[in-house]
């Protein structure tokens, strides 16, 4: 089961998609295609392994227009044929917990027919820290409203 | 996300604590010296100057000597790029997903990938 939603904390995106659930789950899934709608230009996907099991590898190493490459390595949770494709970077290949320098995250994408098309959702679900710390520093404990108020007038006239 | 400067984790771990969001809270109002920000909490100078530089570490204020008074200013700026962390990340999402579906339309209907 997915932890229930929360409009605060994760993100949630659903679409309805012209093109039947196949073809959506051949972008996700097959290098060739995954790099060339992963990334936004100029910035680039020059390579991708998916392995498309639970436990596989995901790995995409997009390169910035001045050529700095940067490497992303994950790990598919559950990969259910033209109908769910959930990722980590919290874990690398093989289920190991990721030395990870920055906020990890789980995507979970679903994709359900719907007429000839699609119907298609993203999430985005962050680490519980982040998610309580983030929601208290937009003001949501302890009078930190007022103080972001305060800070944000403050940072009108810097 | 790599494209702030700040630290997050940092950023977090200093707000976690109710003494160190006390001390943001009164420099809402302003620059202060350390010891106006020390006197509301009834700690001893060693415990506040340890809070300040948590703060100060994660560029959530500033600090500078003028004579023989250390002086406190907020940085706003670095709570602003915070906040601004999710957003972004709604942003990319939708514009991921945005990319994805313009690229099915240009899939032939025979399932071929295009070359």
């Amino acid at each position: 089961m997915m932890r229930p939603f929360d409009p605060k904390l994760d993100l949630e995106l659903t679409r309805l998609f012209a093109a039947p659930p196949a073809k959506v789950w051949r972008c996700w899934t097959e290098p060739l295609l995954f790099c060339q709608w992963w990334t936004p230009p100029p910035v680039t996907t020059r390579e991708a392994v998916i392995e498309a099991h639970p436990g596989g590898r995901f790995f995409s190493l997009m390169v910035m227009p001045d050529g700095t490459e940067m490497p992303n390595d994950g790990c598919v949770l559950a990969a259910d044929v033209e109908r769910r494709f959930v990722f980590s970077n919290l874990l690398t290949a093989g289920f190991a917990p990721a030395d990870l320098g920055e906020f990890g995250f789980t995507g979970y994408i679903t994709m359900t027919p719907e007429g000839t098309g699609t119907r298609y959702t993203a999430r985005a679900m962050h680490r519980t820290p982040l998610e309580q710390q983030t929601h208290e520093s937009l003001g949501f404990h302890d009078g930190w409203g007022t103080v972001s108020d305060q800070l944000g007038v403050l940072a009108g006239r810097i | 996300m790599a494209k702030y400067e700040i630290d997050l984790s940092l950023i977090f771990q200093a707000l976690s604590d109710p003494t160190r969001r006390a001390m943001l809270a009164q420099l809402g109002k302003g620059a202060v010296p350390v010891t106006t920000l020390a006197k509301p909490t009834g700690l001893a100078l060693p415990t506040v100057m340890r809070h300040l530089a948590v703060l100060e570490e994660a560029q959530l204020i500033s600090t500078r000597k003028t004579g023989r008074t250390r002086i406190c200013t907020p940085r706003p700026e670095t709570l602003a790029a915070t906040s601004a962390w999710l957003a972004e990340q709604r942003e990319q999402w939708e514009a991921r997903t945005d990319r994805l579906e313009n690229f099915l339309m240009t899939l032939k209907d025979d399932d071929d990938a295009p070359l």
